[in-house]
């Protein structure tokens, strides 16, 4: 193996990627002062798993890592049984307000953090009539916004999963934080997490198709999916051009699709290679199997879905949602060149579920150097694109075209997956 | 010391009995492969890996098939849970057979295959004094080489694991190997599993201090942690030059060591540790309601009490520990490595935890390479040194942790230049 020099001092944790020196490792004066505002803070909740990394430090190139952050404030908007909050408040000294602006401004009169992670996962909200939970993640931010208007001062912003289940709510989110001018970082923890193998689109090819395999509900597991799938097709030649048309199938109408060649069985065979949790025979007795082409997939799949989704380049990039077929998340792609290119998004196992290191080092990286490592566009668009495929979804399968997802943006050079 | 010098080489193709040009290829026909096992049950090694071979795998993109044929198979230990059948009866191909000799010969009386699988791992058998499990697998080598002999004809042959529980059985399988000039092979899937990060040492680097860690599995769990570690090492300045003392811990004295700070104070270095531990996905939390923090000395005891470690001085000058946590600290093996200069870098090897135990199928990957190239991918005497390694820190920890002597390990060799690990 031709060891790059890069990714081995990478590995040293000497350097970044970049191979400059890191800026996190440059002599910091005092820490940065961060709000978290979140829903619930439970054990095994996203607030748990992340604010956790930010009082307990997290394993980064190598490292038990201790980020130059302090958190100094906390809302958190329920507090059921389980609830871990106070705890946390009185091991770690930062105070818990009643009020969004309160924690922002540190129970004072003007903003008074340097950083502000916002948390809406898990709690009780309600669903609407597309399956949708409805997290008031937009309600937070504009809590946030309105302190930074009303103080004359903005500062970073992370927003964990996607920026809402409405796609206007996201973009009216993009909209302000590019009015206010803070950086703005959001999304799942997929596209950061380790991949199995450690590959990536190379930078500006051409693509020919594009297919993410994924299981769990909707909304919750399939917004993960459609964010792995855009971190890997944003890097193609021309960037990402927006989305034309999008349409969500279900049942049988999906395996016929795949026999019209709608989406590539030669993808979901390179996907589904990448797997290591194939059910069936191989939950039964570990056997493996060629599940792609042994004609098992209809027996265990009870109710496939496809969310098709056209770009305006003319890309066609699929998500089939799987349930019962396997247990993890796997990407295929077909370059121009014909190469396939095919991965694995590895969960690692509960508790440590460590891909939220990977995602807290995002975070980190932002509120210390005042840039996000990666545009909040990528999340605005697989936010729109979910919210709207499950309009297809409720309106009878229908193809919708989608004027309104002309979001162009271009993805930076540099990997930021693995830790 | 063993050298393996041109001299010994040529004396060992003197008695070789691999005659000239593969004969599955000359008979222009797919190879014939033998499977000899001691037990063949969900998630035994060999299910693992002959299932491999019978129903292939994902690999690089595509459902894989190997280009071979298991054609003959032989378990020794067929229980409720057995698989054997089923598999016989879906690959009619495969036929089970009652003697090693006759899987071998398929039924007649010469060597019929082409290649040779041994798995000899699980089943029913007795644990000696030590804590080592008597597997068989020196006694099924010896009457594969019977058949060898009597036929006048090698064929390539994969051991799973460390050679053997006992190190003259291992050496002498060696020995045997060379003087009859076939293809040898061994060792745990760790070193070729995935890891996290996709990294090795530089070839030709500088390594003052190494450590790897796992759950504390006497025998069995030892092996594979010192087949990750010297996958990693072996490739250091000078390649390898043996292991010339072992000392184990236990109880009290591994807690010193814990505490010692240093190795030139009795212990190992604790950023090793602390290296190794930021590398895990499956560490124990040691605090309640927090799912993943590091932990102090005072807590791993608490979770650990009956840790136990071996250190291990390398001819060279290096300095080894694995250190095995015996209880709920770490659920996966870690390994890390101090270079000159005082830079570190750590690996996970990642063992995909699901039914299918995916770590199988680099390792089939690379027994393919053997069966068709007829030469062992990574060098065998890996995996002599780590089976000498394993049983000589055992000895240790019987002899109440005496620092032993291992000039039988004066095993010098050299590692493949390119990584053997799985990153397609």
């Amino acid at each position: 193996m031709k060891l790059p020099r890069r990714a081995f001092l990478r590995a040293l944790g000497s350097a970044t990627v970049a191979g400059t020196v890191h800026p996190l490792l440059a002599a910091t004066t005092r820490p940065k002062r961060i709000a978290i505002i979140t829903t619930v803070w439970t054990y095994q909740s996203h607030a748990q798993h992340m604010g956790d990394r930010f009082l307990v430090g997290y394993p980064r190139h190598g490292r038990w890592h201790w980020p130059p952050l302090q958190v100094v404030s906390l809302y958190v908007d329920q507090t059921p049984a389980g609830d871990l909050s106070r705890q946390r408040a009185a091991d770690h000294g930062f105070t818990i307000y009643p009020t969004i602006a309160e924690a922002l401004r540190c129970g004072g009169q003007k903003l008074a953090v340097d950083g502000v992670v916002i948390i809406g996962e898990h709690g009780d909200y309600p669903r609407n009539h597309k399956g949708q939970i409805l997290y008031p993640r937009f309600e937070f931010f504009q809590q946030c916004v309105r302190v930074f208007a009303q103080d004359g001062r903005a500062v970073p912003v992370f927003n964990d999963k996607h920026l809402s289940y409405s796609g206007d709510k996201a973009r009216q989110m993009v909209a302000d934080s590019k009015r206010l001018k803070f950086p703005f970082l959001a999304g799942s923890s997929l596209p950061v997490t380790w991949r199995l193998p450690p590959v990536e689109i190379p930078y500006g090819a051409k693509l020919d198709e594009a297919l993410m395999v994924g299981v769990g509900g909707s909304d919750p597991m399939d917004y993960h999916a459609l964010e792995a799938m855009q971190c890997m097709v944003e890097r193609r030649r021309g960037g990402e051009t927006g989305i034309r048309s999008v349409q969500l199938i279900e049942g049988d109408a999906v395996w016929r699709a795949g026999e019209e060649g709608r989406w590539s069985k030669r993808l979901l065979e390179a996907a589904l290679s990448r797997s290591d949790s194939l059910q069936g025979d191989s939950e039964l007795d570990s056997r493996p199997q060629d599940l792609a082409n042994n004609g098992q997939l209809p027996k265990l799949v009870k109710n496939p879905a496809a969310y098709f989704i056209e770009r305006n380049d003319g890309l066609r990039t699929t998500l089939l949602m799987l349930n019962g077929a396997l247990g993890d998340y796997c990407f295929a792609a077909q370059l121009a060149s014909g190469t396939i290119v095919s991965t694995q998004f590895f969960l690692p196992p509960t508790p440590n579920v460590t891909y939220s290191a990977c995602l807290v080092a995002q975070i980190e990286e932002m509120i210390v150097t005042g840039r996000a490592p990666y545009p909040v566009e990528r999340t605005q668009i697989a936010s729109a694109m979910l919210d709207r495929c499950l309009d297809s979804k409720v309106e009878g399968h229908r193809r919708i075209a989608t004027p309104e997802l002309n979001i162009r943006y271009r993805a930076p050079k540099v990997s930021r997956f693995g830790g | 010391m063993m050298r393996c010098t041109r001299r010994t080489f040529l004396a060992g193709t003197a008695a070789s009995l691999a005659l000239g040009p593969r004969t599955w290829a000359a008979e222009r026909r797919r190879p014939r492969i033998a499977a000899l096992t001691t037990i063949y049950h969900k998630y035994s090694h060999s299910q693992h890996i002959v299932d491999r071979f019978l129903d292939g795998y994902g690999w690089a993109g595509r459902h894989h098939r190997p280009a071979m044929d298991v054609v003959s198979l032989y378990v020794e230990q067929v229980g409720d849970n057995d698989l054997s059948r089923e598999r016989a009866r879906r690959h009619p191909r495969m036929k089970i057979y009652p003697t090693i000799a006759e899987a071998l010969t398929q039924g007649g009386s010469n060597l019929a295959v082409d290649g040779v699988l041994l798995i000899g791992e699980h089943g029913k058998y007795p644990v000696n004094e030590k804590g080592q499990t008597l597997y068989p697998r020196y006694e099924y080598f010896q009457q594969v080489v019977e058949v060898y002999r009597r036929s006048g004809r090698s064929a390539p042959l994969f051991n799973d694991k460390h050679l053997s529980w006992n190190w003259d059985h291992a050496r002498r399988m060696y020995d045997t190997a060379k003087e009859l000039g076939f293809g040898f092979m061994a060792g745990s899937s760790l070193p070729v599993t995935w890891r996290q990060p996709a990294i090795d040492l530089p070839f030709g680097g500088q390594v003052e201090e190494v450590m790897g860690i796992w759950s504390g599995w006497l025998d069995g769990g030892d092996i594979h942690v010192l087949e990750a570690m010297q996958s990693i090492i072996e490739r250091r300045r000078g390649g390898e030059t043996g292991v010339r003392a072992v000392e184990a811990f236990r109880g009290e004295r591994f807690w010193k060591a814990m505490a010692a700070g240093s190795w030139q104070a009795g212990g190992w270095d604790p950023r090793l540790l602390e290296a190794a531990f930021a590398r895990s996905n499956q560490l124990n939390s040691p605090r309640p309601t927090y799912s993943h923090a590091l932990p102090t000395t005072e807590e791993l005891r608490r979770l650990a009490p009956d840790s136990y470690a071996y250190r291990f001085e390398y001819a060279d000058g290096l300095k080894a520990s694995i250190v095995q946590f015996k209880g709920n600290v770490v659920g996966d093996c870690n390994v890390a490595v101090r270079l000159n200069g005082g830079s570190y870098f750590s690996v996970l090897f990642y063992l995909p935890y699901y039914t299918m135990r995916n770590f199988f199928s680099p390792q089939v990957h690379h027994i393919e390479s053997l069966f068709l190239t007829g030469k062992s991918p990574y060098p065998i005497e890996r995996t002599l040194l780590t089976t000498g390694m394993t049983a000589a820190g055992i000895e240790s920890l019987y002899q109440q942790q005496r620092r032993l002597e291992t000039p039988h390990l004066a095993i010098h060799y050299q590692p493949t230049r390119h990584s053997t690990f799985w990153r397609t």
